[in-house]
């Protein structure tokens, strides 16, 4: 009895072991939660249904941040972990320096039809490990854009003929049109008060100045350390003046903006589905998203980007089989990238940002134009997405923005603690 | 006889190894393991070269390890005496219930104990929260009419969470005391009535005498437990933004070895708080049980 079950159990796993022989398996790990998580799954789930008799994408979903990037790091050390994984541009150098990424040659690039001239320079070269070698293939720009109340903004006089802000450029200018725009209740702006929100803002103002954050090994250098009390000062005016609410969660926020009681909100554009669903229950007030005005010389906006990348798993390297898989697999979401798009995210692969389908996508159309003067994180293992550079604007930045310390000392500070760590 | 004997031996040798080996791989070795890698510049993953004292030479002058440090042992003087007392003062209430009553209220007191933390930190976010939470009605009236943002405000995070903390623990120790409680002999009470005792006197003449070594034990408990604070601290400053201020060590080893990948820095806070801890330990236990001898 009991050796006719083992040989049914046999004999059933044989078979089993044949269909998955059949069909590739590829495991996937991505940090992608909330609007993303739903919109990638949407994506993961058409792949599958289009590859249904050769490839099987298996994905799992991870906490996002520090405990994503640890778990792939502790993974790859004892050869385990997934075939392809998602990866933020700004965290490569810790990547490559620690020796997660596996890089990717030219010719396999090539031969899964991806071409860095499909790519915007600048996108595509952070990307790169500091040997130059391409360790990552990006698949979207996201950023932070002004999110505004088209009725609020008419009312006081901001709205051009074309239903876009006007008169919000130069820093006399923007302060003028918050305390014009705070008024019956309403303010001018409402902020998410968290450290990454404080370092994008932060950020972005900061290199409207021409500033640089990181420059041969010291941060905030010479007259830098400037710019940033210049930017800080300017963020603080907004809480001081009134015309933005001080200590504001960033679910605060938001409700804040729709329910019109800030006439306009900076964040992500991985926010634009909130609004587009909200609207399409006739649940929101005619609303549009822009690009940060230019508050200072030049246009600037902080950027990261979701990139797809190889692990080098130790000991037990993806197969080149499976790499080229991995591969046609990228392109192909690239390829796909306008439904990633509803995300509110800039497509990176050229051939689908500059493509009729993609110009007809609002508001994404409307901000796209930031990609041409996109500022990426410092290139250091201390900056990028939850790194040591994002936890000092949360003791920093937002101190400073509702005004619990003065800016030059925010600053200093900042600079203090994170030239500390360079040691 | 002497054969008898070696059998023995042998056969306790043979029920201690699963232990002993389970432990020696677990415990031991990782243990030694961690001392020796705070005497390297290792990464998180693989080897590093000797550097001496010089991590440790570094913590000392870290103004973030001193933050952390000096958090942690105000974290440990908030809720280890409190909790411990509390408990007691809840154990002597519910062993004076009857029958079901009793068993219903010390539930009550136990169930936030088998919560997961996450729970217990969206909870009580929620309940705190500036904009929404129930407990600004009586925030509010405190702070002149005006909602606080509590975990955003230095000086009440680290006191907020020490709160939320010992609710959160209560139980286990409620019903450590209750178990000691129950140990003690009707016997002598009733000896004492017939002397004229009053409820008083009888706390303090048997009572507290006879609890002492489970007050000690949960005392302990505590001790080691909130010198190893983490979860609650680092979910609460997590969502809000200043890490800095409410740094306490377990979470300042988690930052330099997992955000910062400097496994020999973050193997030597542990040795530190390793050391701490034991030392401290130690030192309560014996000097309570002293006191408890009299």
């Amino acid at each position: 009895m009991i050796r006719k079950l083992l040989c049914a159990a046999a004999a059933a796993s044989a078979l089993l072991i044949g269909v998955a022989q059949a069909k590739e398996t590829i495991v996937w790990w991505d940090f992608l939660s909330g609007g993303d998580g739903v919109r990638m799954k949407t994506l993961l789930e058409q792949f599958n249904k289009e590859h249904a008799d050769s490839v099987q994408i298996d994905a799992t979903t991870l906490e996002w941040g520090v405990p994503f990037y640890s778990k792939v790091q502790t993974a790859t050390a004892v050869g385990d972990g997934p075939d392809i994984m998602t990866y933020h541009e700004s965290r490569m150098p810790l990547g490559v320096s620690t020796g997660v990424l596996s890089p990717l040659s030219p010719d396999e690039l090539t031969a899964s039809g991806i071409k860095g001239s499909d790519f915007s320079p600048a996108n595509w070269k952070a990307a790169q490990g500091p040997d130059g070698k391409q360790y990552a293939v990006p698949l979207d720009i996201h950023s932070i854009i002004l999110y505004y109340n088209k009725d609020l903004l008419k009312k006081a006089g901001l709205l051009g003929e074309d239903g876009k802000p006007k008169g919000l450029d130069g820093a006399a200018n923007w302060d003028a049109a918050l305390a014009k725009l705070t008024a019956n209740g309403v303010t001018g702006l409402a902020l998410p008060n968290d450290g990454a929100s404080g370092w994008r803002i932060f950020y972005t103002l900061f290199n409207q100045q021409g500033g640089q954050f990181l420059k041969d090994g010291k941060f905030l250098d010479g007259d830098n350390l400037a710019k940033a009390t210049t930017t800080l000062a300017e963020m603080q005016k907004w809480v001081k003046n009134g015309w933005a609410p001080s200590n504001t969660e960033y679910p605060a926020s938001i409700a804040l903006f729709t329910s019109g009681k800030a006439a306009m909100h900076i964040n992500g554009v991985w926010e634009v589905p909130t609004m587009v669903d909200l609207a399409k229950k006739g649940q929101l007030f005619d609303w549009g998203a822009v690009q940060i005005p230019v508050l200072y010389s030049q246009p600037a906006t902080w950027a990261d980007s979701h990139s797809f990348a190889i692990p080098d798993r130790k000991g037990n390297p993806v197969s080149p089989a499976k790499r080229k898989l991995v591969l046609d697999t990228i392109h192909w979401f690239n390829e796909h990238s306008l439904a990633w798009a509803g995300g509110g995210h800039l497509p990176a692969y050229l051939p689908v940002q500059e493509s009729p389908e993609f110009k007809a996508l609002k508001p994404n159309s409307d901000y796209v134009s930031l990609a041409k003067t996109a500022v990426f994180d410092p290139v250091s293992v201390l900056a990028g997405v939850a790194s040591p550079v994002y936890d000092a604007a949360g003791n920093y930045v937002i101190p400073a923005l509702n005004g619990e310390i003065a800016p030059a000392e925010a600053a200093t500070k900042m600079r203090d603690d994170l030239q500390a760590l360079t040691k | 006889m002497l054969r008898s004997r070696r059998a023995e031996r042998l056969t306790a040798a043979a029920l201690m190894a699963p232990f002993a080996v389970v432990y020696g791989v677990l415990f031991v070795y990782p243990t030694l393991k961690m001392v020796e890698l705070a005497f390297t510049n290792a990464p998180l993953i693989g080897p590093g070269a000797w550097v001496g004292f010089d991590n440790f030479r570094r913590l000392t002058v870290d103004r973030l390890f001193s933050t952390a440090f000096w958090n942690t042992l105000y974290f440990v003087a908030l809720t280890v005496a409190p909790s411990t007392l509390l408990g007691l003062v809840v154990a002597l209430g519910v062993n004076r219930l009857k029958g079901w009553l009793q068993s219903v209220v010390l539930a009550a007191f136990f169930l936030p104990y088998i919560l997961p933390v996450s729970c217990v930190f969206h909870m009580w976010n929620w309940m705190f929260d500036k904009d929404f939470g129930v407990l600004q009605y009586v925030l509010a009236p405190l702070n002149g009419g005006q909602h606080v943002s509590v975990f955003r405000t230095t000086p009440y995070f680290l006191p907020a969470v020490a709160f939320i903390t010992t609710w959160w623990l209560l139980g286990f120790n409620v019903l450590l005391f209750i178990a000691g409680l129950r140990n003690i002999s009707r016997e002598i009470y009733e000896a004492a009535e017939l002397d004229g005792a009053s409820r008083w006197t009888q706390f303090w003449r048997i009572t507290w005498p006879l609890i002492w070594p489970v007050t000690v034990l949960v005392f302990t408990i505590q001790l080691i437990l909130q010198f190893k604070i983490f979860d609650q601290v680092y979910l609460f400053a997590n969502f809000i933004v200043r890490y800095d201020p409410s740094m306490v060590m377990v979470e300042y080893i988690f930052k330099k070895a997992f955000q910062q990948n400097m496994g020999g820095l973050a193997a030597a806070a542990s040795v530190v708080l390793f050391a701490l801890i034991m030392i401290i330990s130690v030192l309560q236990y014996q000097l309570l049980r002293a006191r408890g001898r009299r």
